[in-house]
C-alpha cells in the first residue's frame, strides 16, 4: 500500500527547510557545483574502494577521561 | 636587517644568548600590531597576557631552562584554534556560538616550547572562503589577503609576527602564503593534530604554520608535529629532524611536474615564474620528469561533493534553528547547498579520491617531489568574484583553489614558497608537494630554491 501523502523531496528526502525562493538562489548557486558532480555520477566506480577506513580500535586509544 | 626580518632560528640564538630579550621582541611586534594592523586587520584578538608570556620567558631562560628555538618568540594564532587566554569566535557573528577557552593541541604544544601566543588572526568565517574580510594584503591594500587563513598571511608578510598558524581544507594555507608572498606548510594528513580547531570538513582539515622562510616553518613543524591520540587521524609516526633536511641541495633530486590541470589555464606572469623556478631546479641538478593525472579532471566534482556535504553536517544544528542567516551570504549559502550532495555522490568522491591517491602513489614512485604553481592568479581586488584568467573570465572560487585542493584530497605535503612578483608586483607562489609524512623532502627543495632567489628578502612597502 502506497502512502497516502508522499514524502516531499526537498523537506523529508533531502531536509532542507529552505523556502522556495531562497531555494532556488541556492539552487542557482550550486549548478556549477552539480555539473562538476555530474561527472562523477558518470564513472564505474564499482571495484573502487571508497576512501573511508572503519577503525574499530579508535576509542581504545584515547587517554582515560577524554 | 631590522627585527621584524630576522628568521626564526637567528632570533632563537640572541635570546638564548641573552642579546635579544623576548620582553623587547614582544613590545616589538605589539607596537608594530597598533601601528599596521588598523589599515590590515589581520587580528581579530592581541593578547593581553602576551608581555606576561614574554617575561616568564626571559626570566625561564635567564635561569638556564630554555625549552628550544620557539622560546619566547610570538606566534599568532587562526581564530578557529582554541586558546585558553583567548576567544575563539571562528570569524563569526552569529549568535549561538561559543567555544571553551582551552588551548587546542597545536597552541599547546606552541605554548610548551615556549612561544607567546601573541594574539589571533582572523580567517573567513568557519574557515569556508578565500577572502578573509576585512583583513587586507599587505602588498596592495585593495586585494585580498585569500583565505581562509588569511589574517596569518597578512600578518607574517607584513612582519607584525615572526609566524602564525592556519589550517588548510582546500589551500587555505597556501593561498594566502601565496598571494601574501610568504611559506605556507600543509603537512600530511595526521602529522598535525587537528585536537581544538572548529571542524570544518573532518576529512580534509590540515593545520599548519605560515611564516617568512622555509627555515622558520621547520623550526614550527618540530613542535607541532607528532601523534594525538584526541585526533582520531593523526598517526604515530616518528617525528624527524626537519632543520636537518635543510641546506642540502637538489642535486639528484628527482622533480615531478604534472603538464595537466596545474598548467591547463594560468596567468602569463604565474606560468612564466612557475616555469623559470622549474628551470633553476633543472640547472641546479635536479632531474625533471614530466607526467599527467588524468583524473584530476574528477577532483573538484569529489572536494566539492565531501567539503559541502561535511560543511552542511557540521552546521545542521544552526539550519535547523535558523542561525544560518547570521552568517556572512557566501558561507550561508555553501552551508544551505550541501543538503543537495547526495550520500552516493559523497562515495562516488570518496571513491576517486582512492583513485587520486593510487595516481598520485604512482607519480612518486619516480619522483620526489612534484612542484607547479599554488595558484593561478595573484592577489585579486577586495569585492571582485570573477578574475580574467588566460583571457577568460573564471569565478575566484573555482580558480583560486584549483592546484591546492588536490592535496586536500590526497592529504599529502605541500608548501607554498615565493617565486616571483607579477608586473603588478604581487607575489606569486610556487607549490612543492611530497609524498605522505616526507614534510624533510618538501622542506629541503624549498628551502635550496627559497636561498638560491632573493624573494624572501623582498617585502611590503607597508612593512616600512
Amino acid at each position: 500500500m502506497p502512502p497516502a501523502t508522499l514524502p516531499d523531496p526537498w523537506s523529508d528526502v533531502l531536509g532542507s527547510d529552505l523556502e522556495p525562493r531562497r531555494r532556488e538562489e541556492v539552487l542557482a548557486a550550486f549548478a556549477d557545483v552539480l555539473a562538476e558532480i555530474e561527472k562523477l555520477r558518470a564513472l564505474d566506480l564499482t571495484d573502487v574502494h571508497p576512501c573511508i577506513i572503519f577503525e574499530p580500535t579508535a576509542p581504545y586509544r584515547l587517554p582515560e577521561g577524554s | 636587517m631590522e627585527l621584524w626580518q630576522t628568521p626564526i632560528p637567528t632570533l632563537a640564538r640572541r635570546i638564548r644568548a641573552g642579546k635579544l630579550s623576548p620582553v623587547a621582541l614582544a613590545e616589538h611586534c605589539l607596537e608594530r600590531i597598533h601601528r599596521l594592523d588598523p589599515k590590515l586587520q589581520a587580528f581579530i584578538h592581541v593578547s593581553d597576557t602576551v608581555l606576561t608570556q614574554a617575561a616568564k620567558a626571559e626570566e625561564d631562560i635567564r635561569a638556564g631552562r630554555w625549552k628550544g628555538p620557539l622560546h619566547g618568540i610570538p606566534v599568532a594564532i587562526k581564530d578557529n584554534y582554541f586558546t585558553a587566554d583567548m576567544p575563539t569566535t571562528v570569524g563569526t557573528t552569529s549568535p549561538g556560538f561559543s567555544y571553551p577557552l582551552r588551548d587546542s593541541a597545536a597552541a599547546g604544544r606552541l605554548r610548551a616550547a615556549g612561544a607567546l601566543l601573541i594574539g589571533k588572526t582572523r580567517t573567513h568565517e568557519f574557515a569556508w572562503g578565500n577572502v578573509t574580510p576585512p583583513s587586507r594584503n599587505p602588498w596592495d591594500l585593495d586585494r585580498v589577503p585569500s583565505g581562509s587563513s588569511g589574517g596569518s598571511g597578512s600578518a607574517v608578510a607584513a612582519g607584525l609576527c615572526p609566524a602564525g598558524m592556519g589550517s588548510d581544507t582546500g589551500g587555505s594555507i597556501r593561498m594566502p602564503a601565496s598571494v601574501c608572498g610568504t611559506v605556507g606548510l600543509k603537512p600530511t594528513f595526521g602529522r598535525v593534530s587537528r585536537d581544538g580547531i572548529v571542524p570544518h570538513s573532518w576529512s580534509l582539515d590540515h593545520p599548519g604554520p605560515l611564516t617568512r622562510t622555509v627555515a622558520d616553518t621547520a623550526v614550527l613543524m618540530q613542535v607541532l608535529a607528532g601523534y594525538d591520540p584526541r585526533d582520531p587521524a593523526c598517526q604515530d609516526r616518528p617525528v624527524p629532524n626537519y632543520t636537518a633536511a635543510l641546506g642540502k641541495p637538489v642535486k639528484g633530486l628527482r622533480v615531478g611536474v604534472c603538464r595537466n590541470h596545474f598548467f591547463e589555464r594560468n596567468d602569463t606572469d604565474v606560468e612564466a615564474a612557475v616555469e623559470q623556478a622549474i628551470s633553476d631546479l633543472a640547472a641546479a641538478g635536479a632531474t625533471i620528469r614530466e607526467f599527467e593525472i588524468p583524473r584530476l579532471q574528477y577532483g573538484l566534482a569529489a572536494i566539492f561533493a565531501i567539503e559541502l556535504a561535511s560543511s552542511t553536517a557540521y552546521h545542521d544544528m544552526s539550519l535547523k534553528a535558523g542561525r544560518v542567516k547570521h552568517y556572512t551570504p557566501d558561507v550561508r549559502t555553501l552551508v544551505e547547498m550541501g543538503r543537495f550532495v547526495t550520500a552516493p555522490d559523497y562515495l562516488k568522491a570518496e571513491q576517486i579520491r582512492t583513485l587520486l591517491m593510487q595516481d598520485f602513489a604512482h607519480a612518486f614512485a619516480s619522483v620526489d617531489v612534484i612542484v607547479g604553481p599554488t595558484m593561478p592568479i595573484t592577489a585579486w581586488k577586495c569585492g571582485e568574484w570573477t578574475v580574467k584568467v588566460e583571457d577568460r573570465d573564471e569565478s575566484v572560487l573555482s580558480a583560486s583553489w584549483r592546484f591546492t585542493f588536490p592535496y586536500n584530497l590526497t592529504g599529502l605535503p605541500a608548501i607554498s614558497v615565493p617565486c616571483g612578483f607579477d608586473r603588478r608586483g604581487l607575489p606569486i607562489g610556487l607549490q612543492i608537494a611530497g609524498r605522505p609524512f616526507d614534510e624533510a623532502t618538501v622542506l629541503r627543495v624549498a628551502h635550496a630554491y627559497e636561498q638560491s632567489h632573493e624573494w624572501k628578502d623582498r617585502t611590503p612597502p607597508i612593512a616600512h
